[in-house]
């Protein structure tokens, strides 16, 4: 977990931080205290080594003076003078005793020792120490350290017998033992021992114990004299200095070095245990503050990610004041801010920006959420003519326009349900619970109070409206499709003029597969699917076929051949006839030149629609195509229905005009059926018109269809067109047209749509039966 | 022995004197040509008894110093040793020649030492260590000693052949034993001998102390 790392991370640090102080302190506190030690040690030495000087002076002193003042006792000097030797060694003794000094002699000038308490029957001898003799001859008096005949060491003064002139020397002298070294050991805090200095080292005194001063001897090879150095007795440290004492002795002077250390190795216990103390301690607090700080932490973590899941709700109880408190705080007024905004932005996706009114988006999911048990009604409604509207007023009042119909859609009494615009001029109504009765009762309201003008600007603007209605879930379960059915119910009722129109009622009626042709026509067109099929013109005066109309196919993978009433709306409705028509010329013009390669000269007939027309491309493409298949542009015709032409007639017009300037044949597809008027038809620059089917198909049986095809046909030769007859589906049918003066005639009689491939075998097997009886002047192709 | 001599005769030894008074002047220089002073210049006769001088001598002692440094007196001769200073004296000397003392005394004591053998006396104080004199006692009533000029003058010594003998305090043995014949004419001798400098032993202060 990523806080008991924090955790873990602060407590780390901060024992990690300790120790290393304490390690840092540790270090400094040992390498100090070895420097300490040693200078301590080197001190006490020196310290030691002078105190010891000084207590050989003081005792020296002490002899000098206790000789001094026997050797000035007028007594003592008399019976030295009288050569009185009793007196001389009981005065010696006397004085010798004050101070208990083993050594008291008297010698005479040329250094024989005449008397010696020692010895005291010895005969006169020379004394033993020359060195002293000589050197106090010449100073007056002389101190030192020197051997006796016992192979002690003694520290002797050689002090003169003044009676006036000197008469004699007296000696007086302590021996060097053990006693001596501990009194001086006592005193100067070191262990002292002397060894005489020879081939073989002798320790004459120590304050030692006998187990470390064969040791001792050992090393003394090794000791230089003037220079501290370390020596090891018995598995304990000395620092040990040696000196030279008198010319025939060495004075070692030690102390023990376990014993200087000993402080700071208390120390140093106190220090570790401090150590491990303080680090015990340490954890423990910082585990605890550790987790102080990573608890709430982990919290606030917590609570992101709970918003971060879009839960808002719960706010964060933290309620310390410090740093953490205020990032708690700040966190929840944050999360509060967070909530509020995200409502509000809820709200605008769900709102429609203009007219406040909810949106497509909104409307959607509330379909969506329809379920069998709450069956509803919805109903599309579209303003008639706002497009002219706004295209008269500009988008200003459009827009204005549009804020006032919805007002008075939501204004609408009784109005249960929601209202949401679904773009443009589209509104949508949900109305739950309503059955077919009581949502035509709706639409008659609604379309009622569109009908009342609206005023803008002093303006007064005609707003009408269609509307479509579909029920949920008897006409359809899918929303999307839902809605659809209902947009295009409302697009029946607008081209009928119906005001309302039942989505169930309407011709067009969506099988669900419908809908997912429309999503496969664009994978259609990049996989060939598509294929253009053939239906031959028959040409009624010379009874010849010279011209071929050119229909789409779709061959579906799975649901086989599909023909084009099925898939072309949809595909004039979404525009992406503006991608089949290219296809479709440049199939055409590709497959007419194959055939004039060959020998078979057909003109090609191609369907255009609305969008087509309307494009503005479409003059330079059909240009293009003509220039880059090298067809005579008299080769090509272009059908155009009715109402195609009636969407946009100007517009229209003009591409016709350019068209027809390049030499493109134009012919008015289904003439009849749709909604232009004569007017308009003798405007355009069209070489051709197509009867509808309609009228063709019961020519024989209905005067009525007979009449308007003849008269039709009238029209059109009066007006210097050509006529086609579409729907020749009996010989009757194509004998009356011939008969009536049709210059072409297409049907299934005649010949259904083929592939082209099946084409030039048609034509050759094809004979007009009934054509036999009349002949025809020119024309013989075949 | 110790102490070097260089013996030099100065023209004018003279032939007989007649009957009347010799006179011996003897000077004495040390190795660096200084003269030295309170050396004894003796004249012994070989044999016979010498004529007795009754002769006195005295030795004070004066702030606390023995003087004169040197007397030489004929055995026999009484020394008396007046006492000049404020404070008492305790004389002494372990002499072979006179083992004598005069314990603590102010003023004069009572009798005179009489110093009856020959040889030398060294005198000492046993209170003041540095004092120190010595009495050269001998068989002859001809000596003088130098002074501080170096010069020793014997007068109205009978013509004749004597033993000279030459000593000073700070020499153990005599620097000169001759033997010398003295005329008419008077001799005179310069010797040169290198006689240890009087060490002058260091004297407690007076003041403070009133010893």
């Amino acid at each position: 977990m990523t806080f008991s790392s924090l955790r873990n991370r602060i407590t780390v640090i901060f024992v990690g931080l300790l120790g290393l102080v304490m390690a840092l302190i540790l270090i400094a506190v040992n390498r100090s205290g070895e420097h300490i030690i040693s200078a301590e040690l080197e001190r006490e030495l020196s310290a030691g080594a002078k105190i010891f000087e000084r207590l050989v002076k003081q005792n020296q002193n002490q002899l000098e003076t206790t000789a001094a003042v026997l050797s000035a006792d007028f007594g003592f000097r008399e019976a030295i003078a009288t050569q009185d030797q009793p007196t001389i060694l009981s005065v010696l003794r006397n004085h010798g005793s004050r101070i208990g000094a083993r050594v008291m002699m008297v010698a005479t000038l040329d250094g024989n020792v005449i008397a010696d308490t020692q010895h005291p029957s010895a005969a006169p001898r020379p004394l033993p120490f020359s060195d002293l003799l000589g050197v106090a001859e010449t100073q007056g008096r002389s101190s030192g350290f020197a051997p006796m005949a016992d192979g002690r060491l003694y520290q002797l003064v050689v002090v003169p017998v003044q009676a006036p002139v000197r008469i004699a020397w007296v000696v007086m002298g302590f021996p060097v033992d053990d006693q001596w070294t501990q009194e001086f050991s006592a005193m100067s805090g070191l262990k002292v021992s002397i060894v005489r200095s020879a081939a073989q080292p002798v320790m004459l005194a120590s304050s030692l114990p006998d187990e470390l001063r064969a040791d001792l001897v050992a090393g003394f090879d090794q000791m230089r004299q003037f220079q501290p150095q370390t020596l090891s007795l018995a598995g304990q440290h000395y620092q040990t200095l040696a000196l030279p004492l008198g010319q025939h002795a060495v004075v070692v002077l030690q102390r023990q070095v376990e014993e200087s250390e000993a402080p700071f190795l208390a120390l140093q216990k106190m220090l570790w245990a401090i150590l491990v103390g303080g680090v015990a301690v340490f954890i423990l607090g910082s585990v605890w503050l550790a987790q102080r700080i990573a608890r709430p932490v982990s919290r606030l973590a917590e609570a992101a990610q709970r918003l971060e899941g879009g839960d808002y709700a719960g706010p964060i109880h933290i309620t310390s004041r410090d740093e953490i408190g205020q990032l708690a705080t700040g966190f929840d007024r944050m999360r509060e801010r967070i909530a509020e905004r995200e409502q509000r932005i809820l709200k605008l996706a769900y709102a429609d920006t203009l007219t406040g009114l909810p949106n497509r988006t909104k409307f959607l999911e509330e379909l969506a959420r329809l379920t069998p048990e709450t069956p509803a009604a919805i109903a599309v409604a579209n303003l008639d003519r706002f497009r002219l509207i706004n295209d008269a007023l500009g988008h200003a009042v459009g827009d204005r326009l549009l804020i006032e119909v919805s007002r008075r859609l939501d204004a609408m009494p009784g109005r249960p349900g929601l209202l949401a615009r679904l773009g443009g001029d589209e509104f949508a109504f949900l109305l739950p619970a309503t059955d077919a009765e009581g949502a035509s009762q709706f639409a008659k309201r609604l379309l009622t109070v569109l009908r009342e003008p609206v005023l803008l600007d002093g303006q007064r603007l005609d707003v009408d409206a269609s509307m479509g209605i579909a029920f949920f879930p008897t006409d359809e379960n899918n929303a999307a499709i839902l809605l659809r059915r209902a947009e295009l119910a409302m697009y029946t009722a607008k081209k009928q003029q119906r005001g309302f129109a039942l989505a169930s009622a309407s011709d067009v009626s969506q099988p669900p597969e419908q809908l997912s042709l429309i999503g496969e026509m664009r994978d259609a067109l990049a996989r060939n699917e598509f294929t253009v099929f053939y239906q031959p013109l028959l040409d009624l005066r010379s009874g010849t076929v010279n011209a071929v109309e050119a229909l789409i196919r779709w061959q579906h993978p799975e649901r086989g051949l599909v023909p084009p009433i099925r898939f072309i709306p949809f595909a004039e409705q979404t525009g992406f006839i503006r991608e089949i028509t290219p296809w479709l010329v440049a199939t055409v013009m590709t497959q007419a030149a194959t055939w004039r390669a060959s020998g078979l000269e057909l003109a090609p007939s191609i369907n255009i629609s609305a969008v087509d027309l309307l494009n503005i491309g479409l003059v330079e493409m059909v240009k293009h195509h003509l220039a880059s298949h090298n067809m005579p542009p008299e080769m090509l015709c272009l059908e155009i229905t009715e109402s195609a032409l009636m969407e946009d007639p100007e517009l229209a017009l003009e591409h016709l005009s350019q068209l027809a300037a390049c030499g493109v044949q134009l012919a008015v597809d289904d003439y009849g059926a749709g909604q232009a008027s004569l007017a308009y038809v003798k405007t355009l620059p069209v070489h051709k018109l197509k009867i509808d089917q309609l009228f063709v198909r019961s020519l024989a049986e209905s005067g009525k269809d007979a009449a308007i095809v003849r008269s039709t046909i009238a029209l059109g030769h009066a007006l210097g067109l050509q006529v086609v007859a579409e729907g020749v589906e009996t010989e009757a049918d194509l004998l009356w047209l011939r008969e009536a003066g049709c210059d072409y005639a297409q049907g299934y009689w005649i010949a259904k749509p083929m592939p082209s491939d099946q084409l030039p075998n048609w034509l050759s097997a094809w004979k007009l039966p009934a054509m036999t009886e009349q002949t025809t002047p020119a024309s013989g192709m075949i | 022995m110790t102490g070097w001599q260089s013996l030099w005769l100065a023209a004018g030894i003279a032939g007989f004197a007649p009957a009347g008074a010799s006179t011996l002047e003897v000077r004495l220089s040390n190795s660096s040509g200084q003269a030295v002073e309170d050396a004894a210049v003796v004249l012994e006769l070989p044999s016979g008894t010498p004529p007795l001088r009754q002769a006195r001598a005295v030795i004070q002692q004066q702030d606390r110093e023995f003087m004169p440094y040197l007397t030489i007196v004929q055995t026999g001769t009484s020394v008396e040793f007046p006492n000049r200073d404020p404070f008492k004296h305790h004389i002494y000397s372990f002499s072979a020649a006179k083992t004598f003392e005069i314990k603590l005394y102010a003023g004069k004591p009572e009798k005179p030492v009489v110093f009856d053998k020959p040889g030398k006396v060294v005198l000492g104080c046993n209170i003041h260590d540095w004092m120190e004199a010595y009495v050269l006692v001998v068989d002859t009533p001809y000596f003088a000693k130098t002074g501080s000029d170096g010069h020793a003058r014997l007068d109205k010594v009978p013509p004749g052949e004597y033993i000279m003998r030459v000593w000073h305090p700070r020499l153990q043995a005599d620097l000169a034993v001759r033997n010398i014949t003295l005329g008419q004419t008077p001799i005179s001798l310069a010797l040169q001998a290198s006689i240890p400098p009087r060490v002058s032993r260091p004297k407690s202060p007076i003041n403070g102390d009133s010893y």
